[in-house]
């Protein structure tokens, strides 16, 4: 019955990867298209996590700024070629990661402030002055020699056909199904012969070392960032909004969250954005109080598999 | 002694909760092929018994040896591996899960060697009809049967059973009754935890009745029945 | 100057212990977490700059003022949301959504109406010159605050132990279930209780400007991280127990100050991370750690 599942589940990324894949030759607003590319992956990201293990870090987006740093600090300290500085992005995230690992000790919700802590504290250090000759502090990096904005753009695609991959894998693999098992009853997945410890260290791996890639492919896209929009909390507020809002656990739901609010956001928001900031969080009340598994499960509860 | 060895055997096994000794020194021994009743009032000890026995807790003191080896301390999802399940007092299946998903994922993860067949499983528990519904739809007695199907989907040697009887109606109750005997005529040994003394007489062997935390009596329900000291525990002080 | 650190701690942390109060409290009575607590500490703030920009309303009957107008506006917040929340299977979990999005709508809303220009008070509507305790040199409006800390420290005191309806909020923080089953109007209590807490937050907020230097709208995030370090150390759903977390917690802030300055902004952020995996119980008490 699972297998049913897997056409529609290559089907929907494959169609979304051709579209933005085309884009940059079609509409001029590159740094749009990027910005929806990231969210697209951060989305699936958080979805690993948050849908499979019922985890949900607060903290998401230290990973994020985990990754940039690692690549700017491999760009400026150690003069390495982008795609490498890419690859130190991700170890940093999943460095970050196992630093985190006690974390995953705790239950739901000091999990999810533990994480947000933890985020808070990497930004501390690496946005703290006395840390000037090794992360230029608050006053940013700039990484203007290794800017190439188009090919930046393919990389951070091939990330999120990657963050795709692994979404689709868990929801058609009995592993993913083990983990909706932990998530469902840590006790009777350890009865059913589940590892526990794990399932979810494997979860909360993949799922930093997603936004570890997204946030080194952000940086290198950008070339000129702070740590204040390396680490914006509002990086994990709209990654969190958007999987909720779609419904986690599914690739639809993190994807249709990012093409309806993004696509709203950018349609309208740019200018004042404490009127999103206003509606996302409205959002995120209305979802927890009426709609808590997101717009999938409209269909979900009737029965009707949504891919 | 059964003529077969113990395939389990507690010895002096103690658990503290704080300064709660939950069991206090228990001791018993299971062969293949026996159907052990574990019975006492409330707070006795039982389910504390089971939730070490399957690697839920670690022992304080005592020992629990499985097949000849120490196991006490051993996580379950070890323990599961090596033949020894159990289902939970209150049912705790996989709710957003389907029922043939819940049984799948301990078929997977649970089993040293060939996974049983699935269809046949679900059909020997009349679970077979509600395979594909999530196991969040099911009532109470059948999550309670789901939870055993998923535990003898890890093909157990060993099977710890925590008041399965309860909410079943009395036909569904023989069934269940018959399920056991037919487990442990394949050679399976069964500990069971039950309140309902005919369902205990129906399916043990031999019971081992347990109050404050060790076992003060052992043998034939029959015997246990005519027993002062088991009649003093039953309906004297402690209320069961 | 390390006694001087310590006492300067205390006081601090008295003030911390302010900020903290109204959180563990409505923990203690509804297992949720109100992660838009800072956020109404920060209302609390702009309140006071409010009143006495306009109208030249003193802090001191501000911060009375304050704790009507939030106690008042935090019953019909508690039936909107409470109720539906503890119906759901996860409620620690989605409560923590849930008020994580009203922080961030408040934030908004504030950011909106009064911009993100630092606002702050004269100090010396609270005493002039420092007070020297000990050899510490501590400002006025420290000593002051810690003592209106020190008040509502009592008063939850006195409204636990000596009220009848504090009676019942106490057999509600013991148990829930067998609260309903005695007969408990359980949402009244808890709904006083979330009033309680609001107004609580909105008095620390009245004295944040003093405290924190200045506050701006996004303030609560941080804040309710450091109300949360400092009910874990203190025992969470221990409302007394948060007098022992803000002290912990001011005391560290000014070793930390004192000796390792240009870090001492992690601390809140470690001291939270450290406490929940060494002593998820705090003093004693609640299991947070599931393996």
């Amino acid at each position: 019955m699972r297998k049913r599942g897997l056409l529609p589940d290559l089907l929907l990324p494959a169609l979304v990867l051709v579209a933005f894949g085309a884009a940059p030759f079609l509409y001029s607003n590159e740094l749009m298209l990027f910005n929806f590319v990231t969210f697209l992956a951060l989305a699936q990201g958080l979805n690993i996590v948050y849908g499979f293990t019922g985890y949900l870090p607060f903290g998401y987006v230290g990973f994020y700024g985990a990754g940039a740093y690692g690549f700017a600090l491999a760009v400026m300290h150690l003069h390495a070629p982008p795609l490498a500085a890419m690859a130190a992005g991700g170890a940093a995230a999943l460095v970050l990661a196992v630093v985190l690992l006690p974390l995953l000790r705790l239950s739901g919700a000091y999990f999810a402030i533990a994480s947000l802590a933890a985020a808070q504290a990497v930004y501390e250090v690496v946005s703290n002055p006395a840390l000037e000759n090794v992360t230029k502090g608050p006053y940013g990096v700039s990484l203007s020699g290794v800017f190439a904005p188009r090919f930046s753009y393919f990389v951070a695609l091939a990330i999120l056909g990657g963050a795709f991959a692994l979404v689709v894998w868990l929801r058609n693999s009995r592993f993913g199904l083990a983990l909706q098992a932990i998530r469902e009853d840590p006790v009777s997945a350890a009865s059913a012969g589940v590892s526990v410890v794990r399932g979810r260290t494997i979860a909360w791996l993949l799922s930093a070392l997603v936004a570890g890639l997204v946030g080194a492919a952000f940086a290198w896209h950008i070339s000129v960032f702070y740590p204040d929009t390396a680490f914006d909390l509002g990086v994990s507020i709209f990654a969190t909004v958007f999987v909720l809002f779609g419904g986690a656990t599914t690739l639809t739901g993190p994807l249709l969250g990012v093409l309806i609010l993004y696509g709203v956001y950018n349609w309208i928001g740019i200018t004042v954005p404490q009127y999103f900031q206003f509606i996302y969080g409205a959002l995120i009340v209305g979802l927890v109080l009426f709609l808590p598994n997101g717009l999938v499960s409209l269909l979900t509860a009737r029965g009707i598999r949504v891919p | 002694m059964s003529p077969e060895p113990p395939l389990l055997v507690v010895e002096d096994l103690v658990k503290r909760f704080g300064g709660f000794r939950a069991l206090d020194g228990v001791s018993f021994h299971l062969a293949p092929g026996e159907v052990l009743g574990l019975v006492g009032p409330n707070g006795s000890g039982k389910t504390t018994c089971i939730n070490v026995i399957s690697g839920l807790y670690p022992p304080d003191g005592g020992r629990v040896s499985y097949l000849g080896h120490s196991i006490g301390g051993v996580a379950s999802h070890v323990l599961a591996r090596r033949g020894i399940n159990r289902t939970f007092q209150s049912p705790k299946p996989f709710l957003s899960l389907t029922v043939r998903e819940n049984v799948l994922v301990a078929a997977t993860y649970g089993n040293a060697g060939v996974a049983p067949d699935l269809d046949a499983l679900l059909a020997s528990v009349e679970l077979d009809t509600l395979a594909d519904r999530p196991a969040g739809e099911l009532n109470s007695a059948q999550q309670k049967t789901l939870d055993l199907a998923r535990a003898l989907a890890t093909s157990p040697r060993v099977l710890l059973v925590d008041e399965l009887a309860a909410g079943l109606n009395p036909a569904e109750l023989g069934r269940m009754a018959d399920r056991l005997r037919a487990l442990a005529a394949g050679g399976m040994a069964l500990l069971v935890v039950e309140h309902l003394m005919g369902f205990i007489d129906r399916v043990t062997d031999r019971v081992v009745v347990m109050n404050a935390g060790h076992e003060f009596f052992e043998g034939t329900l029959a015997a246990a029945i005519k027993d002062p000291e088991v009649i003093r525990v039953f309906l004297g002080g402690a209320h069961g | 100057m390390l006694i001087g650190a310590i006492v300067a701690g205390v006081v601090f942390g008295l003030y911390f212990t302010l900020v903290g109060l109204g959180l563990n409290l409505v923990f203690g009575v509804m297992r949720i977490v109100n992660l838009a607590h800072g956020d109404f500490l920060m209302l609390g703030g702009y309140a006071a700059w409010w009143l006495l920009s306009a109208f030249g309303i003193h802090p001191l009957p501000a911060a009375a003022i304050v704790l009507v107008v939030f106690m008042l506006a935090g019953l019909p917040l508690y039936y909107l949301v409470v109720p539906r929340l503890q119906r759901a299977r996860d409620s620690e979990m989605l409560s923590l959504i849930l008020f994580f999005g009203l922080s961030q709508m408040i934030e908004a809303v504030t950011t909106i109406v009064v911009g993100t220009t630092e606002r702050s008070l004269p100090g010396r509507l609270l005493g002039i010159g420092p007070m020297i305790v000990l050899g510490a040199r501590l400002p006025k409006p420290w000593v002051f605050s810690a003592a209106v800390s020190a008040v509502a420290v009592l008063g939850v005191y006195l409204y636990l132990y000596r009220t009848r309806l504090g009676t019942l909020t106490r057999a509600v923080m013991v148990s829930r279930d067998e609260a309903l089953a005695t007969g408990i109007d359980i949402h009244r209590v808890s709904a006083i209780a979330f009033g309680i807490s609001l107004g609580l937050a909105g008095i620390a907020g009245v004295f944040a400007p003093f405290m924190l230097g200045s506050i701006t709208p996004n303030i609560g995030v941080g804040l309710n991280i450091t109300a949360f370090a400092v009910i874990v150390v203190g025992t969470l759903g221990n409302p007394l127990g948060t007098v022992v977390g803000g002290i912990v917690y001011g005391v560290s802030l000014m070793l930390m100050q004192t000796y390792f300055s240009s870090w001492a902004n992690l601390l809140p952020n470690l001291l939270l991370i450290a406490v929940l995996l060494a002593r998820p119980q705090g003093l004693y008490g609640r299991r947070v750690r599931l393996a």
